[in-house]
């Protein structure tokens, strides 16, 4: 699937560095995008209430409300993708930033380029469109050109990432998919992906789909191997 | 082919081993002798102090049955010649029969033999015994009116002659009674007695080691303790239950090992705080290369040549900063460790092709046939970890990665890496897992590597249970061998 090149992805930079935030704004403007910045969590949450980003890049560690709280808050109105920018690389960081509602993350010090990919990745899956139509899961149906997934008619609200883990799972009922695998076709990971992104977001997805999240029964864990929905 | 013995053709390394360096003593050491373990001595002791306590008691008791047993004999045998001499009293009396005659009526017990004294005229009843057998001491102090009782020695066995006065002048009565079946007694007693205690002694070993065992657990609980934190298990305590003689030894273990993890983990904690702060600089400066190396062409040559050696500078610094985070992490613990099933084939395989697509030459990986498909218990992460900083190491210090293989023990897995280079001189196999180890040899290359690529090899391996240790390989150059356990660690 080509670019959309005449639509300029606007990111919302959430970072209380200003030369930091200077330099991103440098680089990713350079790099076709358009970036708005703000130097606090409460400054970012009020631009994101102005308009639509298509990615808002979050620093975890910020003066006031921090980025776990923000992530939460952005999550509550909008799923718009979230890229965790983080210091400390700790698992226990990553997984709480992805638990709060991050669809990725870059750790300090990352290159500006590999940070623009990770948004280019994150964008283009979210505006590419599905070939099916509908897929049907156990007692869910997926609307894959939506972006909806309903139970009984009523919505189910999924994050975009959540959404796409979904569809790829979906759309190949019975076979598993490694967690390298769904890294490249969700996250856009060629190699170097870090796995618990898939874990959390599995997790994260089978609290909204599984009627007992303690036992899944849609999305099931193929240990040493990876997911699947059963066919 | 059989799975079981493996690694034939692959010799590990002969190298020390850095995840455990005591690995060769420990095997020449592991087997001591039960007597010097605390242990054994306590089971000795007991033992001993047991059997003495015992063999004391034992010979008390033989003296007090012999001389209960002899007592007693000395009253049937005083009654016995007492009845006799009043019958040979009677019968001379009255019936007018012979001595001899009278002698021979007496109601004897076997073996006993009767003498009958007047006027210094001796009457015998055996041949065996006669006058000269019965003492003059004895004789005198019966013909002098007294009964007397005396053990002697005829013909080298002992046996009782009692001595009863008659009625006549110089007339006495003696019976001499064979004590030998008293002396059987006594040998079977002193027999019993002896076997009893020396069959006591292997039962005493037993009982002893299976009675210390439980009474030493506690101490078994602090050494194992120790032993947790000497492995890194910083913050495994003593729970010292409700046993008060445990208390004052755990709580002091407790409060020493509550101090050791303090100050650990304060070091560590600052190492990765200094390193976290450099990386909001770090991404600052890097973002600002990239900015100004757009503009590079209009530069001047020397201002280009400043800027590469800018990059690779700090390109060097961030890989530092992450290394020395990464070091500091494992430092503090092992909490983030992520253990699941991995297959190592598989991995190794992965972290090749990663190379592969970072545009560095890559050999391609041996697999033991009965390595394929051998699943580990380990951290993931952390084991691409280690292979990548063995790969990287290979290109940068060894001349190139020249093979990677996966092999199988009985026990464990290993991941064996080759390199072209010159090989580690024995003298420093151990010291080159040690942080900021740089290869002394006369090739001292200043390389762009951080210089705890190796020590975080060592620590991630430890962590996962395994040991690494580097030799020479066949193909010439250095071999590094990752021994990980097979079954997951406790």
């Amino acid at each position: 699937m080509g670019r959309l090149p005449d639509v300029a992805r606007s990111v919302l930079i959430i970072e209380d560095d200003p030369r930091i935030r200077r330099i991103l704004q440098m680089t990713l403007q350079r790099e076709g995008l358009d970036v708005v910045e703000a130097e606090s969590g409460e400054a970012g949450l009020e631009r994101l209430g102005e308009r639509d980003f298509d990615v808002v890049l979050l620093d975890l560690m910020l003066p006031g409300k921090d980025g776990f709280e923000v992530c939460r808050e952005v999550r509550r109105s909008s799923n718009v993708p979230i890229i965790m920018v983080t210091a400390r690389a700790d698992s226990h960081d990553v997984v709480a930033g992805l638990e709060a509602g991050a669809d990725d993350y870059v750790s300090k010090p990352f290159v500006a380029k590999v940070l623009s990919a990770r948004i280019r990745a994150l964008a283009r899956r979210t505006r590419a469109p599905e070939p099916r139509v509908r897929i049907a899961v156990a007692d869910l149906e997926i609307a894959p050109r939506e972006g909806t997934v309903t139970r009984d008619g009523e919505p189910v609200s999924l994050t975009r990432t959540e959404f796409r883990l979904l569809c790829e799972l979906a759309e190949e009922p019975g076979r598993v998919l490694s967690r390298e695998e769904l890294l490249e076709r969700v996250w856009g990971y060629d190699y170097f992906g870090d796995s618990r992104l898939v874990d959390v977001h599995v997790r994260r997805l089978r609290k909204k789909v599984e009627q007992d999240p303690s036992q899944p029964t849609v999305v099931t864990t193929v240990r040493g191997m990876g997911y699947r929905i059963p066919a | 082919m059989t799975t079981t013995r493996s690694r034939p053709e692959i010799a590990p390394p002969s190298g020390t081993g850095a995840g455990t360096p005591d690995a060769a003593d420990g095997e020449r050491t592991r087997w001591t002798s039960p007597f010097r373990t605390l242990r054994g001595r306590a089971t000795v002791a007991f033992t001993v102090v047991t059997t003495v306590l015992c063999s004391v008691l034992a010979v008390a008791v033989w003296f007090a049955v012999s001389q209960f047993l002899l007592v007693q004999r000395e009253r049937v045998t005083t009654i016995q010649a007492a009845d006799n001499a009043a019958q040979v009293q009677r019968a001379l009396g009255t019936e007018g029969l012979t001595v001899p005659q009278v002698l021979a009526q007496l109601p004897r017990e076997t073996g006993s033999v009767s003498l009958y004294v007047d006027d210094g005229e001796w009457v015998t009843t055996s041949l065996r015994i006669g006058r000269d057998d019965v003492p003059d001491e004895l004789a005198d102090r019966v013909l002098g009116g007294t009964p007397a009782r005396q053990r002697i020695q005829v013909q080298g066995e002992t046996v009782m002659a009692v001595g009863i006065p008659l009625d006549g002048l110089d007339e006495a009565y003696v019976e001499v009674f064979p004590l030998d079946e008293l002396d059987n007694t006594y040998r079977v007693l002193g027999t019993v007695l002896t076997i009893s205690i020396v069959g006591l002694v292997p039962l005493l070993l037993t009982v002893g080691w299976w009675v210390t065992g439980p009474a030493l657990r506690p101490l078994n609980r602090i050494a194992a303790a120790a032993e947790s934190i000497a492995e890194g298990h910083l913050s495994t305590r003593i729970d010292p239950g409700r046993d008060p003689s445990l208390i004052p030894i755990a709580s002091s273990f407790n409060r020493t090992a509550a101090a050791l993890e303090a100050r650990v983990r304060a070091d560590a904690r600052f190492a990765a705080d200094v390193s976290h702060e450099l990386r909001s600089p770090l991404t600052a400066m890097l973002g600002a290369l990239d900015l100004v190396e757009v503009t590079a062409h209009d530069l001047p040559p020397e201002g280009r040549e400043g800027l590469a050696v800018l990059r690779s500078e700090v390109l060097r610094f961030e890989r530092l900063v992450a290394d020395l985070l990464e070091i500091s992490r494992a430092d503090a613990g092992n909490a983030d460790l992520v253990v699941e099933e991995v297959r190592l084939a598989a991995l190794v395989q992965e972290s090749l092709t990663r190379r592969r697509l970072a545009g560095r030459e890559t050999a391609a990986p041996h697999v033991e046939t009965d390595a394929s498909e051998v699943v580990i218990h380990a951290d993931k992460r952390r084991l691409e970890r280690v292979l990548g900083n063995l790969m990287d190491n290979a290109d940068k210090h060894g001349g190139g990665l020249t093979g990677v293989t996966v092999a199988r023990g009985d026990e464990t897995a290993c991941v064996l890496v080759d390199d072209a280079g010159p090989g580690v001189p024995e003298e420093e196999r151990q010291r080159i897992f040690d942080r900021f180890a740089r290869g002394s040899g006369s090739i001292r290359t200043r390389t762009e590597g951080s210089g705890l690529g190796l020590a975080l090899v060592a620590r991630h391996v430890q962590a996962m249970g395994g040991s690494v240790t580097v030799g020479p390989s066949p193909s010439g150059g250095s071999r590094f061998c990752v021994e990980l356990p097979l079954r997951p660690g406790p």
